[in-house]
């Protein structure tokens, strides 16, 4: 359609074409990898990173970050594994964990966005406070002994080898993507982290739209602990370190840039089934998973530092073919005159 | 409240009154007044740094106001609430436009509406056919030049069916076509009777399309009333200030144009600007006028080391210190002093002496290797005392002084490298009256110490003033040149312009 | 004139000034109150030793500083602790490096690691916070790989290091005054001369507060910039170096979970996040009153070690938005005013 929507697909597309040919190099190594169960496997497992990037995908795209998600993982696992275990109603549970999510989410929102603090450091903070609060909680120990029927869900399938867990994020995804481009507010996350300040010439206020990423943002990283819950079975004092990371390199990776206002979270998606399927892949091709920290790194860096010079680049380019035709326009101008 | 609508006339669009506004201990606006009937073209004029485009954001509800009160068809408007603003019908083009890089022409006219998105669309299709602008709606705005970001943000307004436009400057970047179709379309929205604020610096703009002007000087507006009532003499002594009115200076050149020239450009050519060759003599102040945009600051940042070198020299005393870094350029004996002061010139939570001696780091002067706090001292009090920069000590930050001393600072920054040729780039940009003076005699100060300095200004009065030579540049090449006599307001109008081409070139 | 003078110190230097006096002020406090909850706290060799838990949040801050002062952030300077530590164990047990010979090629190695991520920060434009968070990854990761060339396994980390390289930790001014109190004393130093007498310093601060303007000053921005991300990786290196020798064993996982303490330590050292200001003495106090309540809050209180990030991170929330609502009224109009200015203008320019 227009010309934006087609970079934009491009920049997924380009992000879906680098998996396929990821799944591909894979099974050229070792031909035992391509079977439907291996290459549903990388989708089921991702369920947890998809979402949390998404939710990062939130806080990118207007123009922030949010390194808390992990913790916030970590910390709604916790409190809905140990409700469950302890016999709670999954609903309320559920409903707590979620509650908890938009809770930290709005705390993070009014430090960012209505105090003006620097999000990395704020949401470094939360960070810290989060990761005490779950030893706190649990006291140190793990969460284990969750009710069965609850880890089995995790591995009900729905189409072909595909988990219920990933057809509804697949779902959820495509809600969330038609909510963002084809409504007028979706619109407005993408135009705060475009140009904050045109945004407030038109009436869009960048400290609500900024508020409600990260709401939204703690909401699904919260839906991520509990699937997290589900599938792992226990929750450790550590788990969820380091997914604000993966999340972040599953958005570059999808295609959102980092000085926000560009992306989508399709990209951020199918960056997160990059990402997790990295240590899945290495095991196919023969690495030990002690290359997963190091590939993830140069994978991560690497991308932000083509991202960057693609865009430095660009941006030279276009000013000084401004500049060209405006001298080029002095003949032209002359002669019209 | 009631009586105040009332006494301000229902018939206003807009009324202010009264309005203040400082930022910290700067006072930007002292009471201002004004009000815009429906149909009416009112002019706001004034220069940089007078306060006009602090009082239109403030009308925007951008900025909030400290005391007085802002009437939009009657109704008082809340501090600081650009969503009312909007929601009563006013709308403010931006000097800079605010478009969304990313987004669509189509997306960022038609963000932030109610209305169902066909019907937008359909209705910016027929305005831009009636206006006969036509930019596709697909294309990204980050390609736009900056004249079709206007018209982008013009189109934005007047979809929002805005009662008051407020345009800040909209022609400064503009093509003559394009400000052609400009001033009809303000004539068009003039008889269907939107209220416009024009804001210019361009006198003939105000007699071309205005019904009535008001000019703004240090926070206060001196002067308004209809069109008609002035002439273009009037307007010129209401910018200036009170004293200076009539002032005229006529100094005969003292330049010894047999002296080699100190600094040369041969066919000098990069982005932005081409082929330029001119030749600044010692002690003698070359003007350079132009408007924004015509490669002038693209040619004095190229020959500081700040863009790549397409062709030609660049000679400084003999030496050919062409495509050198920065640094070296300065080393060499060539300092800047840039266009845009807030960006690339202060250091604003720095203290005074701290960006007085910033570019004298690499000077042994200043210490091998541990700073030279007296050499830093002595040097940074010598420039307050020269310049009279008005400071409560060297630990001032450069942030909380007015403009006019910050100016100076930069200047005094680019004078401590001992140059032989400075570069001042639009000096008076943004300060009030008073600074310009000391600039000015700054700058006489200077020629006379045997400096020579390439003056770039669109300010053509400033360059009347100041210089013993002056010539024009147009497009990215330089079209005319005028010797002392012939450096006059008009002459350099007409040629910053384009109006006027070497007619020998042509022939 | 004098008089005028001394009055006219600027707001946010004499704010520095009483910034500093105030976390003095914190450090008495903290003395008094663990202290009277437990005056084990006060036993001199016991609070003189503690200094071991907490030396690489000092050490490391005080160049992290810099970093931030130039507008940056460095999250990997904890992996490369970790990084440091394992390239000696494995140079000397599995190399045969003579083991200072293995603690100059971990210094190396640590700025070289630090110069590849300035690089990518300054001279591709990338954003501190994501090249250093892969950072932390890649070095953590490249620190796991080492310890797989070793024949120990990774986990138990290599030890049996000589005595001259455990000596480094070992030796006691008086008797009393531990070795690493003295490296944390003398880099403080270090880095105060860099950072507030040197021309070097003065870059720094300049790039911080308009990278622009310092390049219209002759001023190489880029090569500055650079520069801090070597100096907070080699002080890395140090802390490394240290833990290394007075633990006795190289792990590749040493200062995995000193980030959030570092950043802590800097912002409430005095350091401005958005960069252009900040302080060493302040930066070093502040890493002390961390580093004493990560002593005194366990001994004292009962408080597991591992609830420590919680008042940490309560502290590091606390000093940042007290510090914004501090700076409401005016300064934030007038920040208001300036992106109102520059910020499109920037955007429009891309």
């Amino acid at each position: 359609m227009s010309a934006l929507k087609k970079v934009l697909k491009a920049r997924e597309l380009s992000s879906f074409l680098f998996l396929v040919a990821l799944f591909i190099i894979v099974s050229i190594i070792n031909p035992t990898f391509a079977s439907s169960e291996n290459i549903s496997a990388c989708f089921n497992s991702a369920v947890v990173y998809i979402l949390i990037a998404i939710g990062m995908a939130f806080a990118i795209i207007v123009g922030e970050i949010d390194v808390s998600v992990g913790s916030i993982l970590g910390i709604v696992a916790t409190v809905v594994g140990s409700m469950l275990r302890d016999g709670s109603n999954w609903v309320v549970a559920f409903a707590v964990g979620i509650l908890i999510g938009a809770v930290i989410g709005l705390f993070n929102g009014w430090g960012v966005a209505v105090m003006g603090v620097p999000s990395l450091i704020f949401t470094l903070g939360t960070n810290g406070i989060l990761r005490g609060s779950m030893y706190v909680y649990a006291g140190g120990a793990w969460v284990e002994n969750l009710p069965k029927s609850f880890k089995d869900f995790s591995s009900k399938t729905l189409v072909g080898d595909l988990t219920v867990y990933f057809c509804a994020c697949v779902v959820v995804v495509a809600i969330i993507h038609v909510l963002l481009t084809r409504t007028r507010r979706g619109r407005y996350f993408t135009a705060v982290g475009d140009n904050a300040g045109g945004a407030t010439l038109v009436g869009i206020s960048a400290t609500k739209t900024k508020v409600l990423a990260y709401v939204i943002c703690g909401i699904m990283s919260a839906i991520a602990g509990i699937l997290f819950c589900s599938r792992i079975g226990f929750v450790t004092s550590l788990s969820g370190n380091g997914y604000e990371m993966k999340a972040v390199a599953a958005c570059v990776l999808g295609g959102i840039s980092l000085s926000g206002g560009v992306g989508s979270v399709i990209g951020a998606a199918i960056g997160a089934v990059i990402m997790s399927s990295i240590s899945y892949l290495l095991v196919f091709m023969g690495f030990s998973s002690n290359y997963d920290n190091a590939i993830t790194g140069i994978i991560l860096i690497a991308i932000v530092v083509i991202d960057a010079l693609m865009q430095n680049r660009s941006a030279v380019r276009s000013r000084h073919e401004r500049l060209m035709a405006r001298t080029a326009n002095a003949m032209e101008g002359g002669d019209s005159q | 409240m009631e009586n105040m609508t009332a006494s301000s006339g229902v018939e206003k669009l807009l009324s202010v009154r009264n309005v203040y506004k400082s930022f910290g201990l700067n006072a930007v606006l002292k009471g201002i007044s004004l009000d815009l009937a429906p149909g009416e073209v009112l002019a706001l004029i004034g220069g940089n740094g007078a306060g006009k485009s602090t009082l239109m954001k403030i009308i925007m509800g951008i900025y909030s106001h400290d005391s007085g009160e802002i009437f939009v068809d009657g109704k008082e408007m809340t501090v600081g609430k650009p969503a009312e603003a909007l929601a009563h019908g006013v709308y403010m083009v931006p000097q800079e436009p605010l478009l969304f890089p990313n987004m669509t022409v189509e997306e960022n006219i038609l963000i932030g509406f109610d209305r169902p998105r066909a019907e937008l669309r359909r209705e910016l299709v027929e305005r831009m056919d009636n206006l006969g602008w036509h930019i596709a709606l697909e294309r990204k705005a980050s390609s736009l030049s900056i004249a079709e970001q206007q018209l982008v943000e013009i189109l934005r307004g007047l979809l929002r069916h805005a009662k008051v436009l407020i345009l800040d400057e909209p022609t400064s970047a503009l093509t003559f076509k394009e400000v052609e179709s400009l001033f009809k379309c303000v004539e068009d929205l003039k008889s269907q009777g939107i209220g416009i604020i024009y804001i210019t610096h361009r006198l003939n703009e105000v007699f071309e399309i205005a019904t009535t002007v008001a000019i703004m000087r240090d926070g206060v507006i001196t002067l308004d009333g209809p069109v008609s009532d002035f002439t273009r003499d009037d307007l010129v002594c209401g910018l200036l200030p009170t004293d200076s009115c009539q002032r005229k200076t006529q100094v005969v050149s003292k330049v010894d144009y047999s002296k080699p020239p100190v600094f040369e450009l041969r066919n000098f050519s990069g982005y932005g600007f081409t082929d330029i060759s001119l030749k600044v003599y010692p002690g003698e102040i070359l003007g350079l006028a132009g408007v924004v945009g015509a490669g002038r600051t693209e040619m004095a940042m190229t020959i500081f080391g700040r863009d790549k070198v397409l062709g030609g020299n660049v000679i400084l005393d003999g030496k050919d210190i062409t495509g050198l870094k920065t640094a070296d350029v300065i080393k060499a004996g060539l300092n800047y002093v840039p266009e845009d002061r807030h960006a690339d010139g202060l250091f604003k939570i720095s203290d005074v002496a701290c960006n007085t001696t910033s570019a004298l780091l690499s000077n042994p002067k200043m210490g091998r290797f541990f700073l030279n706090r007296k050499e830093e001292k002595k040097v940074t009090q010598q420039y307050v005392d020269d310049f009279r920069i008005k400071v409560t000590g060297q630990d001032q930050l450069t942030g909380s002084l007015s403009g006019g001393n910050q100016q100076k600072i930069v200047i005094g920054r680019s004078l401590s490298t001992a140059p032989k040729l400075v570069i001042l780039d639009e000096p008076t940009r943004g300060i009030d009256a008073a600074a310009r003076g000391d600039v000015y005699s700054i700058i006489h100060q200077l020629r006379d110490q045997g400096v020579s300095i390439l003056l770039i200004s669109s300010d053509m009065e400033e360059i009347v003033e100041l210089s013993d030579r002056a010539m024009s540049i147009y497009l990215g090449r330089v079209n005319c040149e005028f010797a002392k006599e012939d450096v006059n307001q008009d002459n350099l109008t007409s040629a910053a312009f384009g109006l006027i081409r070497k007619e020998e070139e042509k022939a | 004139m004098k008089k005028l003078d001394s009055h006219s110190h600027s707001k946010v230097g004499s704010l520095l000034k009483n910034w500093n006096t105030f976390l003095v002020v914190i450090l008495i406090l903290e003395f008094v109150i663990f202290g009277a909850a437990n005056p084990k706290f006060l036993r001199i060799p016991l609070l003189l030793s503690s200094v071991n838990d907490f030396i690489a949040i000092c050490l490391i801050s005080l160049f992290v500083t810099f970093v931030m002062i130039t507008g940056g952030i460095d999250i990997q300077a904890g992996s490369i602790v970790g990084l440091t530590s394992i390239i000696i164990g494995v140079a000397w047990q599995d190399f045969g490096f003579n083991i200072w010979g293995a603690v100059v090629l971990a210094i190396v190695a640590a700025a070289l690691c630090g110069a590849l991520s300035g690089f990518f920060i300054a001279y591709c434009r990338v954003q501190a916070m994501v090249v250093t968070l892969g950072g932390s990854f890649l070095y953590a990761g490249l620190a796991l790989l080492v310890s797989t060339l070793s024949s120990t396994e990774s986990y138990q980390g290599i030890s049996g290091f000589p005595d001259s390289f455990k000596a480094l930790t070992k030796f006691k001014l008086f008797d009393v005054i531990p070795s690493q109190l003295l490296i944390f004393a003398a880099m403080t130093f270090i880095a105060y001369l860099l950072l507030h007498k040197s021309k070097y310093g003065r870059k720094v601060f300049l790039v911080g507060v308009n990278p622009q303007a310092a390049e219209f000053s002759g001023i190489n921005s880029r090569l500055i910039i650079l520069s801090t991300y070597v100096l907070s990786a080699i002080s890395a290196a140090i802390a490394g170096i240290v833990l290394t020798s007075y633990l006795g064993t190289a792990k590749s996982d040493l200062g995995s979970t000193l980030t959030m303490n570092i950043i802590t330590a800097c912002v409430l050292g005095g350091t401005l996040s958005t960069g252009g200001k900040g302080s060493a003495i302040g930066t070093a106090l502040a890493s002390l009153i961390i580093g004493l309540l990560r002593f005194g809050l366990p001994l004292c209180f009962k408080i597991n070690t591992q609830y420590l990030d919680i008042p940490i991170g309560v502290l590091l929330v606390v000093v940042v938005v007290g510090r914004a609502v501090f700076n409401m009224p005016g300064t934030a109009v007038f920040m208001a005013k300036l992106k109102g200015k520059f910020q499109p203008k920037a955007k429009a320019a891309q």
